[in-house]
This record gives structure tokens, sequence and C-alpha cells, in this order.
């Protein structure tokens, strides 16, 4: 191959036109790239290498690795990441719905219907504050100011149609950032914020409907349970018989049965103190839950939990492990086939089923807390050790509704062609079957396309919400990945350590992507 | 005719059902907002009441912000635009300038180092973050704004953006260009760009929020409270005049009105730059 001299102009002037670009991106990206992986491997310190002490910087090998897996702590900083995520399918489900409240029709008939609709909502409007009024709610300020908002948005919506409430949908997600949390944070005050405020007299009156019914509340919780088993059997079923139709692949459907065992074997961590301990690892977290009898809360259904549990995963993994290697009865097709349902369907199959066995836990849970003296308490919100991260997980799925997913579904569900939804109208489709066979088939790309987006980003979240909401606590249980990496590099100089911890992160989001490279594609051509 | 009114009166009934969810979630979404904007007015003592509302508006809680010792708000706010400015012009400058080399210009191992450019957008961005923090240092750049500005300059994501954008400018364009004898810098400065304003607009608004909300590298790099943007600057105000809680939410509230304001006025752009940024991914 010949260099010609119009080569090297065209390569001159390429690179003269990228130069500004890429002299950042060598000394931005490039080299701290190489100086990280190289950090990782030593004992790169602050306190040690500053401006006033620089002793020679040691090579250690894998030992931060070492360090970094015998860390009792780590554990639970790892799975606080995946449990962060536990957020992902219900904050994609709120957008989903959004985007198909937004795209139903909103102006349909001619102008003058609008203006009846219009004339009519206002008089209901003005007709409720005069009942208000009449009845001596509207003397509070507080129905005032609800009443005024939920119509303001009302009438405002109505007239001004899916502009209007995209731009409120989205609003919280536009201003996420630490303003937001700050105000989260003031909302979650145990002792007065809004929230708290607005619970207690609810609870107060469901005391002694708890206490009514509280006999009953194991049994409630072993229900739920038995529910959780059988979606898990019915889920199974499913999945073997995708499998059997030639749908999926061997892959997929051991993906599948592994995403849906998740939740019954994790059911010990809630309801078996040796498992507790595990996940509490810090000695003053064991202390203090040891003091108040915490640890030992469920030991007595322990037993029978692990028994049902253990039931249903032998019937599920029976039957799987029967069909596909002993019956073999099967189409067979390519392994990886199916594997997005498998990551889709089976993962939001497996969240649900972990707030099943939650639910269970909360049945068992509130008789004590009905019976205590001053009857049900609201929570202490981020202050509290279990409940923080569901707090956050809240605060979340609040900012995930509206976010940009919702307008990539939007985007998606003007795209499905219209002729699928007339042929299903004449078929005489409900509108259920024309969501499942339809709607959610044709958008099953973006879905795919953000649950790894969302991945991705889960892998490495957590930070900004852990540093202005927790710290990081109580007792570490919001510490994800990132704010330890921000914490051992930042707060205490340990340079090497954090460059270690991140690149255990990039091999998870490398995994994630790969996944993504490999079976994103065929899953959008399927 | 009995039909019709049916019709009529199904269709009014399926509206007015979908403006009452419609309505009751944006209520939801929105509440928050509306306890921060209340409770902004209120005497510290009120904040705890039952009652959202305060008794008289206290507006000059919203002018004692600026005048609270250790809160430097106004600096904050300006040291924010400013950072922010800068970091948006250099990054869409250099992104565009390099898109325009990857989208449209030929030149030998062109797309391998495109490709390097897009493999990089997948590393977690803490990866880099603490060698260039030990960059900074070496370079006495912390505690600084070039500190601030320089690292978030280049971007591999506004190139990919920009160059996914050029791809779509006609070709054709360039050739008659080339006829009439224009240089390479005319057919950038002069043609693509001009054409590829709606990217450029796309971007820049992304950046500016990006940077703006942006809290992990300020918060590493700057040490000297009046240098601080307004993320750090906040959190800055929680941990040591957290108590005044109306105070807080009056800065609170503060700091959103320009992500409001630019969301309103950019709406439209910014919808379309989230499909070409994501669908495309």
């Amino acid at each position: 191959m010949a260099i010609s001299k119009k080569d090297i102009k065209e390569f001159a002037v390429g690179i003269g036109f990228l130069l500004p670009n890429i002299l950042g991106f060598l000394a931005f990206t490039v080299i701290p790239l190489v100086m990280s992986i190289y950090m990782a491997f030593t004992d790169w310190n602050l306190e040690m290498h500053n401006y006033f002490r620089s002793e020679p910087i040691t090579f250690v090998w894998f030992s931060n690795f070492v360090k970094l897996f015998s860390d009792p702590d780590f554990p639970q900083y790892f799975g606080n990441t995946f449990f962060m995520m536990i957020g992902i399918p219900f904050g994609v489900a709120g957008s989903l719905v959004a985007a198909l409240l937004l795209n139903m029709e909103f102006t349909r008939g001619d102008g003058k219907r609008k203006l009846v609709v219009m004339m009519i909502l206002c008089a209901v409007m003005a007709a409720s504050f005069g009942l208000l009024a009449a009845l001596g709610l509207g003397a509070t300020g507080m129905t005032i100011l609800l009443v005024s908002l939920v119509g303001g948005v009302f009438v405002i919506g109505s007239i001004g149609g899916k502009t209007i409430y995209r731009t409120l949908f989205y609003f919280p997600y536009f201003t996420a950032g630490v303003a937001t949390f700050i105000l989260w944070k003031k909302l979650y005050n145990p002792l007065n914020g809004p929230i708290n405020n607005a619970l207690r007299p609810l609870l107060d009156a469901l005391t002694p409907v708890v206490i009514m019914i509280s006999p009953a509340c194991q049994a409630i919780g072993i229900v739920l349970l038995v529910i959780a088993g059988l979606f898990f059997l019915h889920m199974v079923r499913r999945k073997l018989r995708l499998w059997r139709d030639g749908e999926t692949g061997i892959i997929s459907v051991w993906l599948g049965m592994i995403l849906l065992s998740l939740p019954l074997v994790f059911c010990w961590s809630w309801v078996s103190p040796t498992w507790m301990h595990v996940i509490m690892n810090t000695p003053e977290m064991k202390a203090v839950a040891s003091a108040s009898g915490e640890l030992s809360f469920l030991s007595r259904d322990a037993k029978w939990t692990l028994l049902l549990m253990f039931l249903f995963l032998g019937i599920g993994w029976g039957r799987f492990l029967y069909a596909v290697y002993i019956a073999k009865r099967g189409f067979k097709c390519v392994a990886d086939r199916g594997i997005g349902d498998s990551a889709i369907v089976d993962g939001s199959a497996m969240v649900l089923n972990m707030v099943l066995v939650g639910l269970c836990c909360v049945f068992w849970l509130l008789p004590e807390g009905a019976s205590a003296e001053a009857g049900l308490q609201p929570p202490k919100w981020i202050s509290d050790y279990y409940w923080a991260k569901p707090s956050l997980l809240i605060m979340g799925f609040w900012g995930a509704i509206g976010s940009n997913n919702m307008l990539l579904y939007l985007a998606g569900l003007s795209g499905v062609p219209q002729e699928l939804y007339e042929a299903a109208d004449i078929d005489g489709a409900s509108s259920w079957q024309r969501f499942w066979h339809i709607t959610w088939p044709q958008l099953a790309n973006v879905t795919f396309f953000i649950m790894v987006m969302s991945v991705i980003g889960g892998l490495q979240g957590g930070f900004d919400m852990a540093r202005v909401m927790t710290e990081g606590g109580p007792a570490g249980s919001t510490t994800t990945l990132a704010y330890y990496i921000y914490t051992q590099g930042f707060n205490t100089g340990r340079l090497g350590y954090a460059s270690a911890v991140s690149w255990l992160l990039f091999l998870m989001v490398f995994t994630v992507t790969m996944f993504n490279w490999k079976f994103g594609n065929r899953y959008t051509n399927e | 005719m009995q039909d019709k009114t049916t019709r009529f009166w199904g269709g009014f009934a399926k509206l007015v059902s979908l403006n009452v969810v419609l309505t009751l979630i944006a209520v939801l979404l929105v509440l928050p907002f509306t306890w921060m904007v209340l409770a902004s007015l209120k005497v510290l003592d009120e904040i705890g009441y039952d009652s959202w509302l305060p008794e008289v508006c206290q507006w000059h809680n919203y002018r004692d912000v600026f005048t609270m010792k250790g809160i430097f708000f106004g600096r904050w706010y300006w040291n924010t635009v400013f950072v922010s400015s800068w970091i948006t012009f250099l990054q869409v400058f250099t992104s565009s300038l390099a898109a325009f080399s990857f989208a449209r210009l030929r030149w030998k191992g062109r797309d391998n180092v495109f490709f390097l450019y897009l493999a990089t957008m997948m590393l977690p961005g803490l990866v880099m973050m603490i060698p260039n923090y030990q960059n900074m240092i070496l370079l006495g750049l912390v505690d600084s704004y070039a500190g601030l500005v320089i690292p978030a300059s280049f971007s591999a994501f506004g190139t990919f953006l920009m160059r996914q954008f050029m791809m779509n400018i006609p070709k054709s364009l360039d050739e008659a260009a080339e006829i009439d004898g224009a240089t390479k810098w005319q057919l950038y400065w002069d043609v693509v760009l001009p054409l590829a304003r709606p990217a450029l607009v796309t971007l820049t608004i992304f950046t500016f929020i990006g940077s703006y909300n942006n809290l992990f590298w300020p918060l590493v790099m700057m040490k000297t409270p009046d240098k601080y943007t307004l993320p750090i600057g906040m959190l800055s105000f929680q941990s040591s005049q957290g108590q005044q809680t109306n105070l807080l939410m009056a800065a609170v509230a503060m700091s959103v009105v320009p992500m409001i304001i630019i969301f309103v006025l950019m709406q439209k752009q910014l919808v379309k730059g989230i499909m070409l940024g994501g669908v495309k991914g």
C-alpha cells in the first residue's frame, strides 16, 4: 500500500480538525486510564505522596484486590449497589404507563366538543369549591391548597393537553440534583417532615385495625409466601413452554431460572437471623440490633418459611431439569435466543417476588408494632437502617416516572404501525390483548435499550444521593460502590485502593455492555 | 341519533377519566415542589406544623439567603453560570470540530480512532476521576476554575452526538462547496455548522445542565468556600446552616429556577435531542 501525498494531506487536515479534541482525549481519558490501571496495583496514598512528602510508591501486585475482597464491609456495599437497582423495573414500568397515558387521544372530536368539556369541567370545579365551602372543609388552608392545586392542574391540563402533563411529569427528573435531594431530606425528616406529619394520623387510625387482625397476620404472611411460590412456578412453566416452542434457548432458560429463584433464596436473609448477621456486618449495628432484639424477630417462623421455599424451589427446578435434561422435549434452537425476554420479563418477575416476600415480612412485624405503647409509628426513613434504601428507592421512583425513558417510550409508541391496531380491532381484541400482543412486543427494543442503560447507570449510581442525604449511612446501608470509591479515594486519600475498586466496577459495566452488544441487536431483529 | 349521543358521552367520560388520572399523577409529582415553595415562605418555627401554608409570607427569606454569614449564595450562582458556560462553549466547539472530522472528512485510520472514542464512552467516569485528580494536583489546578473547566471541555459523547447528526447532512453540499473552491474550514464553518444547528442546540443544553448539576468533580476539586459552585455550595449550606429549613428551601428553590427556565424555553429541542442521543445510543 503506497501512501500518496494526497493521503498525507487528507490525514493532516483530518487530524487538524480533531486536534483540540484529541489532545483533551489523550490528556483526560487515555492517560488517566493507563495511570488508573497502574495505580490499582500500587499503594498510592495521598498521605504519603503530596506536596510535603514524597515517599516511593510501591508496586503491590494484587494486594489491593485481596484487601477489597477480604474487607468485611465490602459484601454489604456490593449488595447495596444491587439492591438499589430493584428500583429500575418499577421506574421503567412507571414511565411506560405514563407514556401510554400520554399517548392516548386527548382531543378526539371537534373544537365544539372540547369547549363543552371545558365548560363542564369548570362547572364541576366551581361546584366542588362551593360544596367544600358549604361543608366548612374549605375553612382550612390545606384543603383549599390541595383542591386548588388539583383543580388548577386539571383545568390547565385538560385545555393544554399532552404538553402540560408531559412538562409536569418531566419536572422531577429534570430538576434532579443536589437541590431536590436536599428537599427530600427535609420531606423525610422523621420528626417534623411533611411525610410523617401526614402519616401519623393515618397510622393512628390503622393501629386498632392491625390489632384486630393481628392473629391472622402470620397466616397472611404465609399466604403471601405461597403466592410468591406459585408465581415462581407459573413463571417457570412459562419459561419451559417458551423453551418447548423453540422461542428461548438453553442459556436464557438458565438465566431466567436463576433470576426467578433469587427471591426465594434470599428469603432467608429476611427470615433467618444468621443471614441477617451476614448482611449487617458492622459491629455497632450488630450491638444495636441485638440490644433491641431486632435480630431475632422472625426466628420462630424461619423454619416454616425455609421449608415452604424449598418446596417451591424443588418443584420448579425439578420440572426444569426433568423437562430439559431428561425428557428433552423441545425444538432445538440457538442457545442464546430469547435472552432479552429472560432479562426483562423474568427480571421483573424477580422484583415482584422480592416485594411479595418483603410484604410477608411486613405482616409478621406489624402486630408487634401495633401492640407497642404508642401504636404504629411512621418509619424514620433515611435515618433508619432498614428503611434508608427503600426511602431512596421511593425518591428515585418519583424522579423516574417522567424521565428520558418516558420520552423514549413516547417516541417508540409513535413508531408502532397503526395497521396492527386496526387489525386487532377487527378481531375484537380487548385493550389488554392489544397492549400485550402488539404494543409490548413492538416496544421490546426500546425496553431492552432502557434496561441495559439503566443497569449500567445503576452500577455506577448512588453517589449524589448518598453524599447529600445519608453520607452512606446509617451503618453503611446506603454506601454503594461509587460512594465507596469516593470515600476511599478522596476522603482518606487511598488512591491506589480506590482505583482497584473502580476497576472492579469497570469489569461489571463491561460485562453488561458486552451482553448488550452480543444480544441487543439480535433481540431487536427478532 | 341515540347512538351518536351515547358515543359522545362515552368519549366524554373517557376524556374526563384520562384527565383525572393524569392530573392525579402530575399533582403527586409536583407536591414536593409545592411544599418547598411554601416552606421557603415560612418563619422557622412554622416549619414542623401540619399546615403547609405560612401565616404571613416571608418574602424576605429569599433576600436573606444572600446575606447569610458564610453562605456566598450570589457568588456561587455566578461561579456556576461562569464555569458551566465555559465548559459548554469549549465542549460544543471541540466536539463539533471532531465530529466534522469524523463525519465529513476522509483520512486513513479515521474509523479506528472513532472506534476508540466509542469504546471509551462505556468506561465508568469514576475510573478516570482518581488519576485525573492526581494530575490536577501535579498541575497545581486544584481549587481553581481552570481545574473545573479544562477536564470537562472534551467529551466523547458530544462528539458522538454531533457526528450522528452530521452524517445525515447530504454529502452533495460538500461537493458543491468544493467546486466553488471552499476550504475545509469554510466548509465546516459556513456549510455544515449552520445545518447542524439542532444538534448544536441540543448539545449546548445537555452540557450546560450536566455541568450545572455536577457534584462529584467540584466537590473533589474546590476547597475555598467562595469558589464553590452551587451544588457543593448547597451541600455546605446544608451541613453548616441546615437547621434553617426555610432559608435552605429558599436557596433550593432559587437554584432550581434556571433549570426550569431552560426547560420551558428549550423543551422542543431537548425532547428531540433525547431521541437523537437515545434511540441510536
